[in-house]
């Protein structure tokens, strides 16, 4: 008996790529269900407070769209972070921009902020998202790839386009920023 | 609590959340943490740090998956017409743009060459020395300017009329290079003296 597509076992994300090209659907399937949730927590821990799911939305089309470009010498989730990394860039810039130009719908911002927040239910958690907010961009990130998705320093340092040492040290300073600010509460 | 000072197991310490370690990895950390409460006290806090990640919004598969074009439509100059245009359209400004620089370059060669040369013409006796053999001479110093015909009018060192662009120091250079020329007379030419033939008379 032949197996199913779906009951094979675990296929890299090469494999899967390559099947994608020869045009089955289900692989890009695959992909994006593996990937996907990783991509929302980064978002979503890097600052990200709505959108997220167009986000990540818009990071697959765009990885999807220059696949060819990706030649495995990193893992896909490594190259999917920088993707998504840069549309939050852009999206921030585009935001700020808009800032300058347009009066700022400051009621609203907070209301989202609010209702963010009302989700949170344990207060741990929420002292901990705080203590992430007292880190500075790069540590933010560097941090919550290390902790949250497991990068290694020399991915981390491809996705925010740094070096594995500027890497750890982030990490290093970003684990004693948020011990002192939660034995400070 | 006392810091520790294992760089190496405090930027490990993630990987036991990923279980990411190997074997003998993950024994030396143990061991480790059984030994350094500032180790245990991060691990904790990386623990935290991990839970308070799960607030990500639920990601529907099928609606992304539904956006991503398949593959052959994103294939250069398959289904992008509109692309293969613009660049049909920049090969043809580029050809364009090449011809008009090209002629004008021709034209503007043709009219130097068409303005006769400046030429000094020595005795056919005196060798002249071909280009290639009078290298660190004057003619090293400007070599684009003076022509050594040696191959149509050997008897002849022609000077084109570019001359004039020449620089300052580079005209001293060159008068003070063809004062040593061994091929131009050592004396001045003699005057001409009008000779009367007494016809008048």
């Amino acid at each position: 008996m032949t197996p199913s597509p779906d009951s094979r076992p675990e296929e890299t994300d090469m494999e899967l790529i390559t099947r994608w090209k020869a045009g089955d659907g289900r692989a890009a399937t695959r992909l994006v269900g593996r990937h996907s949730q990783a991509l929302a927590r980064f978002a979503a821990s890097a600052g990200e407070r709505e959108g997220i799911e167009e986000l990540v939305q818009d990071t697959f089309v765009r990885a999807f769209a220059s696949i060819d470009s990706f030649r495995g010498e990193s893992s896909l989730r490594t190259w999917l972070f920088t993707i998504e990394r840069r549309l939050m860039l852009d999206r921030r810039r585009a935001e700020r921009r808009s800032r300058e130009t347009v009066s700022v719908q400051e009621a609203d911002h907070v209301s989202e902020y609010g209702a963010l927040d009302s989700l949170i239910a344990e207060e741990a958690q929420e002292r901990v998202r705080r203590s992430l907010e007292a880190l500075s961009p790069t540590q933010r990130e560097v941090f919550t790839l290390r902790v949250q998705q497991g990068l290694s320093y020399k991915e981390i340092a491809e996705v925010v386009g740094s070096t594995e040492g500027a890497a750890r040290v982030h990490y290093h300073n970003a684990i004693r920023t948020v011990k002192e600010y939660l034995s400070d509460e | 609590m006392n810091k520790c000072t294992e760089i190496e197991i405090q930027e490990m310490l993630p990987d036991v959340l990923h279980g990411s370690l190997d074997g003998r990895e993950r024994a030396r950390l143990e061991a480790h943490l059984l030994t350094c409460e500032s180790c245990r006290g991060d691990l904790d806090v990386l623990r935290a740090v991990k839970a308070a990640a799960i607030f990500a919004p639920a990601i529907n598969v099928d609606s992304v998956v539904r956006q991503i074009p398949p593959y052959r439509s994103i294939l250069p100059g398959v289904e992008k017409p509109a692309r293969a245009r613009v660049v049909q359209w920049l090969v043809a400004a580029a050809v364009v743009l090449g011809v008009v620089g090209g002629g004008s370059l021709v034209l503007s060669k043709q009219i130097r060459t068409s303005q006769p040369p400046v030429a000094v013409i020595v005795p056919e006796s005196i060798k002249i020395a071909k280009a290639p053999e009078v290298a660190g001479s004057a003619l090293a110093v400007a070599p684009k300017v003076i022509e050594v015909s040696a191959t149509s009018r050997p008897q002849a060192l022609a000077l084109s009329t570019d001359v004039e662009n020449l620089s300052d120091g580079n005209l001293v250079q060159l008068m003070n290079d063809m004062d040593q020329f061994d091929a131009l007379p050592a004396a001045e030419p003699e005057p001409v003296i009008s000779v009367d033939s007494g016809d008048s008379l």
